[in-house]
């Protein structure tokens, strides 16, 4: 077996770049024919964009996935040659008459400057941008697809500009999968659903990690989405904040960054206060979707497993203190941690989380990664689709819990570093469909380092240790987090005027205002985090 | 008068029904729902899954339906919960009210004080330097935006020097209601310069106007000190478009100051307002504005009893 996967690793490795679609237009949408989106890439200064929009703070893209270990040598970089995209546009037949529309859902100054340099570089070349920021429904605006993949478009736009910021490599590219509806534009292929459908699969991460490389060559192949740049995120801290060595990571995710061992420094009055912003403006989010949220997630909450900083390999248990999973990658059991509680100093119980499990089945705002482990579960479709009262996939004994699977997954294990349980007896009677609207959201009991001590919506949140973490109780005598939505505005204003010990932020103009205090701190995180032009190659 | 006052108080009550519903269907006419923003525009999420929440929070019912489970509920006292968090409305009105009114209230009362005051002074000493000056800072306080004033108060009052807090309203430390007074202090005097410049230049013109006019003429003609006729001849007439301008801001009572309260997180029903526009959360956007209504069209008839009792010749509904 393990030979066999070694040489389809090799196999994969040593093939070239992917097969290019005939040069020509597909249908009646000139965005259809390679040579004009190949055009497209050849006109766009990445360097001078990254420079000069983003201050240097953003490294310039060549394929969807992030430099590092999961960067293909063999991608084009399609570096920066205007007299190349007038070819290309001239053998193509490109009429100089036709507008593209480009859309975004950015209604910061950046992206509309962005936008600007765009319109700007493609008219060197011929080509007439206009662009608009989409109001209202945005998903549906970007990600309609037509039935029939050869059908027509159903969205106005040509091309949309917008991110994916990835737990796992796979995100990048689940998209691009025949019928499914999202803002890719891309109608598909058998040669890229194969490699898809294999990337989620493996288990071998080797094999998936070669199989991810081969469709980010494909794609960069056929500039079926052109990535424009990668953006790192910046940690921020006051030099009160002590984190002890522990380590840095992708905090739009959940890893072990052990804040229970961060300190700062004490106050006149002795007391360890840590400031943060994140805080909820009118109820705590359910930790289930938008993972990374410091505040209202990570300081409350803990998990079924531990993440590695980068979420590329697991740490060990969490709430589960050991897990196995077999070797078919269908079934992994859990054996929970003895003498785990919840913020109210009740136990968590195996209940809880079989119940959990259950109950996020019909939850609607599921993070998509989890959600697509969680569907393969036994049992899981026939009791959404309410043929069955339970899910026989899931299933508990003792202290062990056991998920059994339909299909293997290359994230099952990844997954559970980002859910874990609630409380379920404060969710009884509660519709999963209208989980969020529960009043447990008002101040949740959760099973992380800190507990919610009071919340003064749109003002700030207080946390206090939990003395019974199993990990120990934290060191930081209290967290104060002033409310904010994503991207505080405040951010800056109040750090200046020591009121920020801890933040993330990936806004230049932020970044920039905070190089210049000298009580702050800043390190860049590389997270997967690319920020691309999705061209739609539906007939028009 | 009663009787007026009774046949304006009974108008009141469609009109607000006309305007409230006026509002629903401007906000249902916008594109997306509630439900489109409780989702991350590039995680596709299971249709069904999306339909059987817009089913669950009652957004698949046709308009008049919506609006009259609303209409009805806020009859019966029930403004309903907010469709992203399920929060009792009412609940967040008392939380967040207390906030705004602080706020709206101290800048209300030293904006009408001083900007009357002030206006009035410059109208009197007109083509003085007094004047001069008020007037160049009147322009500069209604042409300055809020939040350049916030700002800067910001910086020097709260960073540089350091005395004042940079934002917000309470902390956990605060265990008396006079504790965060030095929170309000910024955003109500941030708040206050705007109004008062406002009232400022309103009080002037008027004065000016009235100080012009035949009855003030034959006021002096007839001896009266000066400070007489400026004051109860001059300045009660002259209030009367001051109180028109003043009870047009009533309601920021409501409504409040939505710059002023972003720049200093202040968490107020200006800064809710707007989160549940963006939100597209119609329960809450609409018993904001249906209070808002309500204190605009009773403020309109106190403005008009109030007129009447402060210029002698102004008759209601034909008296």
């Amino acid at each position: 077996m393990r030979i066999f996967k070694a040489a389809a690793v090799a196999l994969l490795l040593q093939t070239g770049i992917s097969s290019v679609v005939q040069a020509q237009a597909l249908n009646g949408n000139p965005l259809s024919d390679v040579r004009v989106r190949q055009a497209i890439a050849y006109a766009i200064d990445r360097n001078l964009i990254t420079e000069s929009v983003f201050a240097g703070f953003a490294v310039p893209a060549d394929g969807l996935l992030p430099n590092g270990p999961f960067k293909s040598p063999n991608l084009d970089k399609y570096a920066y040659d205007p007299e190349k995209a007038k070819a290309l546009l001239a053998e193509a037949g490109w009429d100089s008459s036709r507008a593209l529309n480009m859309v975004y859902y950015y209604d910061d100054q950046i992206t509309a400057d962005l936008m600007a340099v765009l319109q700007a570089q493609l008219a060197e070349v011929g080509i007439t941008l206009t662009y608009n920021l989409i109001v209202g429904d945005v998903a549906k605006t970007l990600n309609s697809i037509p039935e029939d993949p050869k059908g027509k478009s159903v969205v106005t736009w040509d091309m949309a500009y917008g991110a994916r910021a990835a737990m796992v490599m796979q995100e990048y590219f689940n998209d691009y999968a025949t019928g499914k509806a999202s803002a890719d534009g891309f109608p598909g292929s058998p040669e890229l659903d194969a490699l898809i459908a294999d990337s989620n699969t493996a288990t071998d991460p080797e094999v998936a990690k070669a199989t991810l490389m081969k469709i980010d060559e494909y794609i960069n192949a056929n500039v079926l989405t052109l990535p424009l740049y990668y953006q790192q995120l910046q940690s921020v801290e006051s030099n009160r904040l002590d984190r002890h060595g522990e380590p840095y990571g992708n905090d739009q995710f959940n890893y072990d960054w052990n804040v229970h061992n961060w300190t700062v420094t004490p106050d006149a009055d002795g007391k360890a206060i840590l400031y943060t912003n994140g805080a909820p403006l009118d109820y705590f989010e359910q930790p289930w979707v938008n993972l990374g949220l410091w505040a209202g997630n990570k300081f409350i909450w803990a998990h079924m497993l531990g993440s590695k900083p980068f979420l590329d390999g697991i740490t060990g248990g969490d709430l589960a203190e050991s897990y196995e999973m077999s070797d078919d990658g269908l079934t992994l059991t859990f054996t929970m941690r003895d003498g785990t509680k919840w913020h109210d100093g009740e136990p968590i119980t195996v209940d809880d989380v079989t119940k959990s499990l259950i109950f996020s089945l019909k939850t609607p705002n599921l993070h998509g990664v989890i959600a697509s482990v969680f569907n393969s579960i036994e049992g899981a479709a026939e009791y959404v689709a309410g043929t069955a009262e339970t899910v026989s996939g899931i299933t508990s004994d003792g202290n062990k819990v056991t998920i059994k699977f339909t299909k293997p997954n290359a994230n099952t294990l990844i997954a559970f570093t980002q859910w874990g349980p609630f409380p379920m007896k404060y969710f009884e009677g509660v519709d999963p469909t209208l989980v969020q609207q529960a009043e447990f959201w008002q101040k949740p009991i959760g099973s992380g380092p800190f507990k919610v001590e009071e919340a003064k919506f749109g003002d700030f949140s207080s946390f206090v240790p939990f003395d019974d973490y199993y990990e120990g109780k934290p060191k930081i005598d209290q967290i104060i987090a002033w409310a904010s939505s994503d991207g505080d505005v405040n951010m800056v204003k109040n750090a200046s005027a020591h009121r920020i010990d801890f933040a993330v932020t990936k806004v230049v103009s932020d970044i920039e205002a905070i190089k210049a205090l000298d009580f702050m701190r800043m390190t860049p995180l590389d997270i997967p985090y690319t920020r691309m032009v999705w061209f739609n190659q539906y007939d028009k | 008068m009663l009787t007026y006052i009774a046949r304006r108080l009974l108008i009141i009550v469609p009109m607000a029904i006309g305007i409230s519903f006026l509002i629903y269907l401007a906000l249902d006419l916008s594109p997306g729902d509630a439900v489109t923003r409780m989702l991350n525009p590039v995680q596709t999420v299971d249709p069904e899954r999306i339909e059987e929440l817009r089913r669950a929070l009652g957004l698949d019912a046709p308009l008049v339906v919506r609006y009259w489970i609303w209409f009805s509920g806020v009859l019966q006292g029930n403004f309903g919960r907010t469709l992203t968090g399920g929060v009792p409305i009412s609940r967040i009105l008392m939380e967040r009210l207390p906030a705004t009114l602080e706020l709206s209230v101290v800048a209300l009362v030293l904006s009408s004080i001083f900007g009357a005051i002030l206006g009035t002074v410059s109208a009197l000493k007109r083509g003085s330097a007094t004047d001069n000056i008020l007037t160049v800072a009147g322009m500069i306080g209604v042409s300055i935006p809020e939040f350049f004033f916030g700002l800067v108060a910001i910086l020097v009052f709260a960073i540089n020097l350091g005395w004042l807090p940079v934002g917000g309203r309470l902390l956990p430390s605060y265990t008396t209601y006079w504790d965060h007074i030095p929170n309000l202090v910024m955003p109500a005097l941030v708040l206050s310069i705007m109004m008062t410049a406002g009232v400022m230049r309103y009080a002037r013109s008027a004065m000016l106007d009235t100080l012009s006019k035949e009855f003030i003429k034959t006021a002096r003609s007839k001896g009266l000190p000066e400070w007489r006729v400026n004051l109860l001849h001059g300045f009660r007439v002259a209030l009367t478009p001051v109180v028109v301008l003043i009870g047009f801001r009533l309601p920021i009572l409501i409504g409040g100051s939505v710059i002023v309260e972003q720049v200093f997180q202040w968490p107020g029903l200006g800064h809710l307002f707007v989160l549940s526009v963006r939100n597209k959360d119609l329960p809450t956007v609409m018993t904001i504005a249906l209070l808002s209504v309500i204190l605009v069209l009773v403020v309109s008839l106190i403005i008009d009893v109030l007129t009447a009792i402060i210029d002698p010749r102004v008759r209601l509904g034909g008296e």
